[in-house]
Parts: C-alpha cells; sequence; structure tokens
C-alpha cells in the first residue's frame, strides 16, 4: 500500500504577470514525516513553490494537495495556515508586531482560539525554540538568531504538519546554525527546506529536489545528487565541501 | 538596528500602572475641554494641574525638555508677534495661548507616553477604533524604522563611494532615484509581509489580544481628572458669561 503523500505537487507551472515562467511542469511527491532539501540556483523558482504551496499564489496549472487539500479551492486554502508553516528567509518580514508575544500569539488569535489555549501555545511554542521568558521582548532588538527562532516560533504555534523554510540558516551564526540542525532533526512532521547551504542539506536531509529555471532537474538521494559534479555544476551549483575531501 | 517601541522608563510611575483605555477615556474629553478655555486664570489652573500630571509620570529629563522645547520653539514666534503687535495688551494672549499649549501637550504626554505604543493602539482598539486603522498604524510605525534603516545602509553606501551632497543636478538625481529606491523596496516589502500574515492566517479580521483589566484607581482616576476639566470649563465659562 502506498504511502500518503502530505504534499503532492503534479505538473505545477506558474508565471508572475510580464515576467517568464517561474515554475514550469513541477511535480513531486513527499510522504508524511520526511525532511526534503530543495536547492537550487538564485532565480530558480524556490520561494514561488512555496508560496503556491502555502495557497498564497493561485495554482491555475497543475495539480497540488498539502495535508489533502487543495490550495486551488477557496474553502481548503484558508484551512492550510493550520497544516502549512512558512519560515521566510527574511525575518523581519515576519516580524511585525510590538512584542515576541503578540508575534507569536498572531497565528492562533486568527484560528479563533480561547485566550488561555493562545497563552499556553505562545509558551509552549517559545520554549521549543529556547526562548522561554521572551514574551514582553520587542522583536526587532533581538539578534538575527534569537529573530529566527522567534519566527519560527510563531509558526510552530500554528502547530502544522507541514515546515517549508526558505534559507533558514541566512543571518545565523555557526552556533545558531548547529541549533538549528539539531532542532529540527528533533522535530517531528514533515519538511522542506529551500537553502544554498549545501552543508546544512547534507546534515539533515535524506533527500533533495534540484529545482533550476522553474523545472525539477533532479530528486533523490541528498549524498547521491550532492556528490554529481556536472549536475551541480550544470545547475549553477557545486558540490559540498566536505564531500570533495 | 531598529529602534522601535521602546517603552520609556516609566514603569514606576502611578501613571504607567493604569489601565491604558482608561487614559484614552480621561484623554479625549479632557483634550477638548482644556483646548477650550480662554481666561487666562482657568489656562493657568489647568497648566498647574497637567503639571502635576507630568511630574506624576516620572519622564526621564531628557525626554521632557526636548518635547517642551519643540512646543516652545512651535509658539516662539506667537510670544513675538502677539506683543509687537498689541503692544503689552498682546503679552496676556501670548502668554494664554503658550500655557494652553503646553498644558494640552502636558496632559497627552502624561496620558499616552506612559504606556507603550502598541498597548495605546489596542487600547484604542478595545475602545472601538477599527482594528485596521491601529494595525496600520503599527505597521507604519514599525516599519518606518525599518525604512530608516535602509536609508542609512544605502546613504552609506554613496557616501563610500564619493557622492556629496551639493547644490548640483547630479546631487538632485541621486536623492531622487535614493528615494525612488526606498519606495520601491518598501512596496516589495509590503508585499512579502503580506505574504507571511496570509501564511499564518491572516483573513483582513483585525484581532489583538489585551491582559487590560479595569480596576477602581483606574475609574477614579478618569473621573478626578475629567471631573477638574470640566470644573475648570464651567469657570472659564461662567466667568466670560
Amino acid at each position: 500500500m502506498p504511502v500518503a503523500s502530505t504534499i503532492s505537487v503534479t505538473g505545477l507551472s506558474f508565471t508572475y504577470a510580464g515576467s517568464a515562467p517561474a515554475l514550469q511542469e513541477v511535480s513531486f511527491d513527499i510522504p508524511a514525516g520526511e525532511t526534503v532539501g530543495l536547492i537550487g540556483p538564485n532565480g530558480a523558482g524556490k520561494t514561488t513553490l512555496f508560496l503556491c504551496l502555502a495557497g498564497v499564489l493561485p495554482v491555475r496549472q497543475g495539480k497540488v494537495s498539502v495535508c489533502g487539500l487543495n490550495p486551488s479551492i477557496a474553502e481548503e486554502r484558508r484551512k492550510l495556515p493550520t497544516h502549512v508553516g512558512v519560515v521566510f528567509q527574511n525575518s523581519d518580514d515576519q516580524l511585525f508586531n510590538a512584542t515576541v508575544f503578540d508575534d507569536v500569539a498572531f497565528g492562533p488569535l486568527n484560528l479563533g482560539l480561547h485566550p488561555d489555549e493562545i497563552r499556553q501555545r505562545v509558551q509552549a511554542a517559545l520554549a521549543m525554540v529556547g526562548l522561554p521568558g521572551f514574551e514582553s521582548r520587542v522583536p526587532f532588538h533581538l539578534a538575527g538568531g534569537e529573530k529566527r527562532r522567534v519566527a519560527l516560533a510563531g509558526v510552530l504555534a500554528m502547530r502544522p504538519e507541514v515546515l517549508l523554510l526558505d534559507e533558514p540558516t541566512v543571518f545565523l551564526d555557526p552556533r545558531g546554525r548547529r541549533e538549528l540542525q539539531k532542532f529540527l532533526g528533533d522535530l517531528p512532521g514533515t519538511k522542506l527546506i529551500a537553502t544554498h547551504d549545501l552543508e546544512f542539506v547534507l546534515a539533515t536531509c535524506r533527500r533533495v529536489l534540484l529545482l533550476d529555471a522553474g523545472r525539477i532537474a533532479a530528486d533523490g538521494p541528498a549524498e547521491a545528487i550532492l556528490a554529481d559534479a556536472s549536475l551541480m555544476e550544470s545547475h549553477g551549483l557545486e558540490v559540498p565541501a566536505s564531500m570533495k575531501r | 538596528m531598529t529602534l522601535a517601541f521602546d517603552a520609556l522608563d516609566t514603569t514606576s510611575s502611578p501613571l504607567a500602572r493604569i489601565d491604558p483605555r482608561w487614559k484614552l477615556l480621561t484623554l479625549a474629553p479632557s483634550l477638548v475641554l482644556v483646548s477650550m478655555l480662554r481666561h487666562p486664570w482657568a489656562v493657568g489652573g489647568a497648566l498647574l494641574l497637567t503639571t502635576v500630571l507630568l511630574l506624576a509620570a516620572r519622564f526621564p529629563r531628557r525626554f521632557l525638555l526636548t518635547r517642551i522645547g519643540a512646543v516652545l520653539l512651535f509658539l516662539a514666534p506667537f510670544l513675538v508677534i502677539l506683543p509687537i503687535q498689541s503692544g503689552i495688551a498682546g503679552i496676556v494672549p501670548a502668554l494664554t495661548l503658550t500655557a494652553r499649549a503646553l498644558a494640552i501637550v502636558f496632559l497627552a504626554l502624561s496620558l499616552v507616553a506612559t504606556s507603550p505604543f502598541a498597548d495605546i493602539l489596542k487600547a484604542a482598539q478595545a475602545l472601538g477604533v477599527p482594528g485596521l486603522f491601529t494595525r496600520l498604524a503599527l505597521l507604519s510605525y514599525r516599519y518606518l524604522f525599518v525604512l530608516a534603516d535602509d536609508f542609512v545602509r544605502m546613504r552609506t553606501a554613496i557616501v563610500a563611494r564619493g557622492f556629496r551632497n551639493r547644490m548640483s543636478r547630479h546631487s538632485y538625481a541621486t536623492v531622487g532615484r535614493v528615494t525612488g529606491t526606498l519606495l520601491v523596496r518598501s512596496a516589495e516589502r509590503a508585499e512579502r509581509v503580506a505574504h507571511a500574515m496570509q501564511c499564518r492566517g491572516f483573513d483582513g479580521k483585525h484581532r489583538a489580544m489585551n491582559g487590560f483589566h479595569t480596576r477602581w484607581s483606574d475609574v477614579l482616576f478618569s473621573v478626578i481628572v475629567v471631573a477638574v476639566a470640566a470644573g475648570l470649563f464651567a469657570w472659564d465659562w461662567l466667568s466670560r458669561a
């Protein structure tokens, strides 16, 4: 019996108005619980793919199913935030409230939860990311790594089954990166990580999707794809340093 | 580094502990009543009482002096022009005008600046101000500082490439391009923020959680301040009648 796919994409294409196609016939399946790396050069379409999966960009060509929900259907698209969490590249774009508490509570508030449950979720989410007691802090004064963790907490408070992380290691120092790696390793659920940090992909993902010019150029075991020098170089990437030794 | 939402160091003041909703409910009628005072004695009384409030707020000295200085700078022309225009008879109206303006500023500072900006917005929303306005105010205030950061970085970059702001066509064109770039970046950032809000279930309804609890002291404070303002107004009106 085939394993149910948490993310199922078939023939997805997307074009921004007045631009070249950002995604072309993208197809892949990700079963529940898998951590997959999404790699590719700048402008490959990684962020566009995430926005389509999260239901932010309309899917007009192709079929997308995330946790059984179809983002093309308005009723189902509204339910997506409880199932899919997106952590964006720039944490400042996700931190738009006055306090850490307000920021992390933003999502649960939109779900219409009871204030007591919201408080409980905020505390639990902050504890998960290692920032207990940060409720009254001003997000914009936090260090880069702390901002990233608050942004992550804001998504985790929604309790999504699927996590889409866009360049999660950007602005992180080596310690922050190690902590994030450990955190993601311990976190259950399905994860799709878009990143240029190929060492991070090697450490966290067993499978990789290589996206270039809006098309899936490769889909397979992370070690095999990342070690393929000609494949990597032909798509604007390179073999990670740790694999060259 | 963005600078936003820093609460002033007034946590030890009694005014900081008052429910922001009651402070806003006090502010509106009191401001209207004080602004309608005309008699010099009534205005003087308002100034005295609002000074007491200001002292109770325990603001940092520098914060107070800069704000009072800004108000006096704005009023300076009137302090000069009225006496010149009307001679000695112009001095009392000039001083009354100044005193009334200061009383209004002291009142507003005491009631608004003793709570964090975000709490004031939540209080306003709790009192019926549409969530759209408070959300826009919050976002505008927050991202104004991000914009300022962007501007500082761009300015550093152009100065590092030898740019000097002079009265020249090149300078004007550069300033124009920098401004245009900031606007475009702001628009792009706004789109990203909107996406982030959508991903966390934002559906256009503005919800806020506040931990406000009304105490007897909040109600008493509000009643006393409004009553005093009303009393001054009544005295002022009767003395003019």
